[in-house]
């Protein structure tokens, strides 16, 4: 009888355990359809030029570029007036989706292995993967946050983070030309490899 | 009433419950830049603006830095990426990975001295395995036939630059050496302790014809290019400052390899 009281009192300790997780599933599934659907989109693709046109609407539903934005360029988004900060996002979002597009070769897929999340602070995932392809294979990690659903932020390629790399070049362009010096450059390349 | 240390001790044992079953799947959380309290993704006010802040190194010497890459990019661009694609051209793939295996053996060394200063004997005995298998059974190192053996496969490589990260030694200031490319004052130090247990360079120095350690490290150089050129090109394809891209790339991929 004492040990069923027991255990009546350790239920709730172990459903809060259970609820601090809850989000991971959810996350997980996010990413694999998204995985999915990129990799049908690109099955579809005629060749590489199509490949941005056909991703950019999947991307745009599960990659939230406004995080991305923001953070690649750092404090200095505080003195970015609406207006610009608008522009930097359309420039940047175009800028990942193309860097994004040119890693896939239609007709040759990677195969990708999901490993157990974790979750590194509330509302917020990480998915490891392991990426094999043409027989090399890459520590692919993926960071999920929830705000209205989940949404990729970040991607960390062997450890080393898309954000964090545009974020440094930001801050120099930032520190030395502020605003339009981070438009100007994004504006550059977009144009150089169109 | 008896009741009661049954209770204190489910009391006692919230805190405890709390950590030991949630501990597999939380780490601690990140420092004051963690985000996450249902804040909107698009809200622009969020605090979460230096998140990627971290990770930078120092760059005292920027100039002769940038100097430095921008003659490795010239050299890349047209010596050394025209060898590397014509020697992925001209040998085939299976060829290329049995030579990459057969070096990456002979740097068994380099692998069990570290673990061993790391303290990490586990390791070390994982990696003296698998060079006994692999020269063994995989013909002198060209077969990598200890994967095949769960207790062997995908044994994180050991190097003196993770030695000095675990021993709690920074980076020091970044350096772009000439033709090996990024590096910093530790992972320099670290380069050199590498080519001192490398058996290759022994060989060169026991008998005295250290000219022999030129084209051995050519060929070692060539089986890592294709790799390390994707790497690269990865990296600054899409970038707007090359040498920038590079340099925090570098910072984040040594943390990476160093901390496994």
């Amino acid at each position: 009888m004492k040990i069923r009281r027991y255990l009546l009192l350790l239920a709730p300790l172990l459903l809060l355990c259970g609820r601090l997780n809850a989000g991971t599933p959810e996350a997980e599934k996010r990413l694999q359809s998204a995985v999915n659907e990129v990799l049908t989109a690109a099955e579809s693709a005629p060749d590489v030029a199509a490949l941005p046109a056909k991703l950019s609407p999947i991307l745009l539903r599960h990659i939230s570029f406004d995080a991305m934005t923001r953070r690649a360029v750092g404090p200095g988004w505080r003195q970015f007036t609406n207006a610009e900060k608008e522009k930097a996002v359309e420039l940047f979002t175009t800028l990942i989706i193309r860097t994004y597009s040119e890693k896939i070769t239609p007709g040759e897929y990677p195969v990708i292995k999901f490993k157990p999340a974790s979750t590194p602070a509330p509302g917020r995932v990480e998915v490891p993967t392991i990426l094999t392809y043409r027989g090399s294979t890459y520590e692919v990690t993926y960071r999920l946050e929830e705000a209205e659903g989940w949404r990729i932020t970040d991607v960390m390629i062997e450890g080393v983070s898309l954000v964090a790399n545009y974020r440094s070049q930001f801050d120099a362009l930032f520190k030395k030309d502020g605003a339009n010096g981070v438009l100007n450059a994004l504006t550059k390349e977009k144009a150089r490899n169109k | 009433m008896k009741a009661f240390p049954l209770l204190l001790a489910t009391l006692l044992a919230c805190p405890a419950l709390l950590l030991t079953s949630c501990a597999g799947t939380r780490k601690p959380a990140a420092p004051a830049a963690a985000v996450g309290d249902g804040k909107s993704l698009a809200s622009s006010d969020a605090d979460d603006l230096d998140e990627y802040a971290a990770s930078e190194i120092s760059d005292p010497i920027e100039p002769v830095n940038r100097a430095t890459f921008w003659v490795n990019h010239q050299l890349y661009r047209f010596v050394l990426k025209p060898i590397s694609k014509t020697y992925e051209f001209v040998i085939p793939q299976p060829v290329r990975k049995g030579i990459f295996n057969a070096f990456d053996n002979i740097d068994f060394p380099v692998r069990l001295v570290n673990n061993t200063l790391q303290g990490n004997f586990h390791r070390a005995g994982q990696e003296t395995g698998k060079f006994a298998v692999n020269t063994v059974l995989g013909v002198g190192g060209i077969l990598r036939v200890s994967d095949k053996f769960p207790a062997l496969a995908n044994v994180p490589p050991a190097s003196t630059s993770q030695t000095f990260q675990k021993w709690g030694i920074g980076h020091g200031p970044y350096i772009v050496l000439p033709l090996i490319g990024p590096s910093s004052a530790r992972d320099t130090v670290g380069l050199a302790g590498d080519y001192v247990l490398n058996p290759v360079t022994w060989v060169a120095y026991f008998y005295g014809i250290l000219a022999w350690t030129i084209p051995v490290s050519a060929a070692e150089t060539l089986y890592v290019m294709p790799d390390k050129f994707r790497q690269y090109d990865a990296a600054t394809k899409n970038s707007l400052d090359r040498y920038l891209a590079i340099r925090r790339s570098y910072v984040q991929y040594r943390k990476e390899a160093n901390s496994k």
